[in-house]
């Protein structure tokens, strides 16, 4: 049985054409290199450039 | 390996999934699949434009921008991104009309939160009907026809949204609530549940919604025989109301058109019948003429031979007197000329006289002998050329003749005659005798009432004649006749 209240929530605004500039630049562009990388960097192992 | 290449690999793999998935419009997974194979590799051009393009098919333009933009960034050349961005520029009119539906839809959100579904169903249809591939718009619109129970319309909605994206978690599952709700309410109507049977059939065309009866497939059946039935019925009502009468009159009128000419040919066939009838009796009337005129010219000319002939015997003294009278009584001298006439005069004149004698003393010898035919021959000449000759003697043995032959009708006729011409003569009573005789003879024998008839006519001719004279003799004679007519007609 749906709850409608419940099933309204999950509905969230849609992008508008004038907000994709700032969409653009929030984008999280963070990919499985930058994490490795991170993974890296804290654990001290040097990594290539 | 390289864990580079681990990464790439990872990142390909999952931008072919989600190639898949897009293929069969499946947009939840291709998106999910996308972006994981962009956590990959955040470079994966093809991935980000593939992602866009997922996101321009479901109705999310902006975000299809963002993912373009940002592909265009990583790779500026030999980039399908260019190309997409380049028409959506273009394309000014649309994407207007496609960010007015996106702020209908976030306006949507907050009449729902106020509580004003109305106003909300009203500025969704508006936005699904300025961009119709808006699928957030469909599912938002069918939550609220659900919540609202109107079960068609919802259904309506979801139907468009599968449309757009096949497996979307959220349209499977309002579908799933419309069929528990739609057979929970079968049967609070206390009809059995049977899934796809409804009475009515209601279904969206644009913005309007058409509700009609489901048809029965029974009715459909037994009626389809009973409506062919009747239209086979008024197909031959029609056709012997109407086109019948029509194509017998048709042929009425052919065949009285064929009557009236027929009639009128006959007509002036009878016309030319009656014309030529005409003519011919013009042409008897002529050729009739013409044979009088022949028969008078023969006529004519046979007079004319014959006094030819006549005066060249009479020349000649070579002929008796008889003999050339007998051809001169077969001259007309009425088809002779002023001379022919003249000379017919004067051989009549020389001739006849002695004719007369001559065969009025032959007749009389006859008749003496009693060989009646020869003097009637003779005497017939005789009053042919002279009607009065010795004071009417000739004339009256002429009808003794014929009386002692047996030819009544020409006796009386002659005796009639002697009395007519010379009725103060003993010739006279003597013919007056003889007619008594006749008419005596004429009713005393069988069928001699016509004669009697005549004789009748003749009495009161002669009664009347006797009469006329008024001379005494006459006088009783007539009354004795007139005694003995009566005493002959009691007879009679």
């Amino acid at each position: 049985m749906l709850n409608y209240e419940e099933e309204l929530k999950k509905f969230k605004p849609s992008l508008e054409v004038e907000d994709i500039e700032d969409a653009v630049y929030q984008e999280d562009l963070s990919d499985m290199s930058d994490l490795l990388k991170q993974v890296m960097d804290r654990s001290g192992v040097p990594t290539r450039s | 390996m390289d864990y580079t290449k681990k990464i790439m690999y990872h990142s390909n793999y999952w931008y072919n999934d989600g190639l898949k998935r897009a293929q069969i419009r499946d947009t939840s997974g291709a998106i999910v699949s996308l972006r994981r194979s962009l956590q990959y590799n955040r470079e994966n051009v093809a991935a980000r434009n593939l992602l866009g393009l997922v996101y321009y098919g479901r109705g999310e333009v902006a975000e299809a921008l963002v993912e373009w933009i940002i592909s265009r960034n990583f790779r500026q050349r030999d980039n399908i991104a260019n190309e997409y961005l380049r028409n959506i520029q273009n394309s000014n009119r649309e994407l207007g009309a496609v960010n007015q539906a996106i702020k209908r839809y976030n306006q949507c959100l907050a009449y729902c939160a106020q509580g004003a579904e109305d106003m909300a169903v009203i500025q969704l249809k508006r936005a699904v009907s300025m961009h119709p591939t808006f699928l957030k718009a469909y599912q938002l619109l069918a939550l609220l026809y659900l919540h609202a129970g109107q079960y068609a319309q919802a259904r309506q909605m979801l139907k468009e949204a599968r449309k757009l994206d096949t497996t979307n978690e959220m349209t499977l599952r309002y579908t799933q609530e419309l069929k528990r709700l739609h057979g929970r309410k079968a049967r609070q109507a206390g009809r059995p549940e049977e899934p796809g049977k409804n009475e009515v059939v209601e279904y969206k065309r644009g913005n309007d919604t058409l509700i009609q009866p489901r048809p029965s497939t029974v009715r459909r059946s037994g009626g389809g025989f009973l409506n062919m039935l009747l239209g086979m019925l008024m197909g031959a009502a029609v056709v012997w109301f109407l086109i019948a009468p029509a194509v017998q009159e048709s042929k009425a009128a052919q065949m009285n058109k064929e009557i009236l000419e027929y009639s009128e040919r006959i007509g002036s066939m009878e016309a030319q019948i009656s014309a030529q009838t005409r003519m011919l009796d013009s042409y008897r009337a002529t050729s009739a003429d013409t044979e009088a005129a022949a028969q008078n010219a023969a006529s004519t000319l046979d007079s004319y031979e014959n006094l030819m002939n006549v005066s060249d015997q009479y020349d000649s003294r070579g002929y008796s007197e008889d003999v050339m009278a007998d051809a001169l009584l077969n001259v007309n001298r009425d088809s002779l000329g002023e001379r022919g006439q003249a000379l017919y005069d004067e051989l009549v004149g020389n001739i006849f006289p002695y004719a007369c004698r001559i065969l009025y003393n032959a007749a009389m010898e006859s008749y003496n002998v009693a060989n009646y035919d020869l003097s009637a021959d003779n005497l017939d000449k005789v009053v042919r050329m002279d009607e009065g000759y010795e004071g009417g003697n000739a004339l009256l043995h002429l009808g003794l003749s014929c009386r002692r032959r047996g030819d009544g009708e020409a006796a009386a006729r002659h005796l009639n005659r002697v009395v007519e011409l010379f009725p103060d003569t003993e010739y006279a009573n003597t013919a007056r005798e003889e007619l008594e005789a006749i008419a005596t003879e004429a009713s005393a024998s069988p069928g001699s009432e016509g004669e009697n008839s005549e004789q009748e006519g003749e009495n009161p001719e002669q009664s009347g004649e006797n009469q006329g004279e008024g001379e005494s003799e006459q006088n009783e004679e007539a009354s004795g006749e007139g005694g003995e007519d009566p005493e002959q007609n009691g007879e009679n």
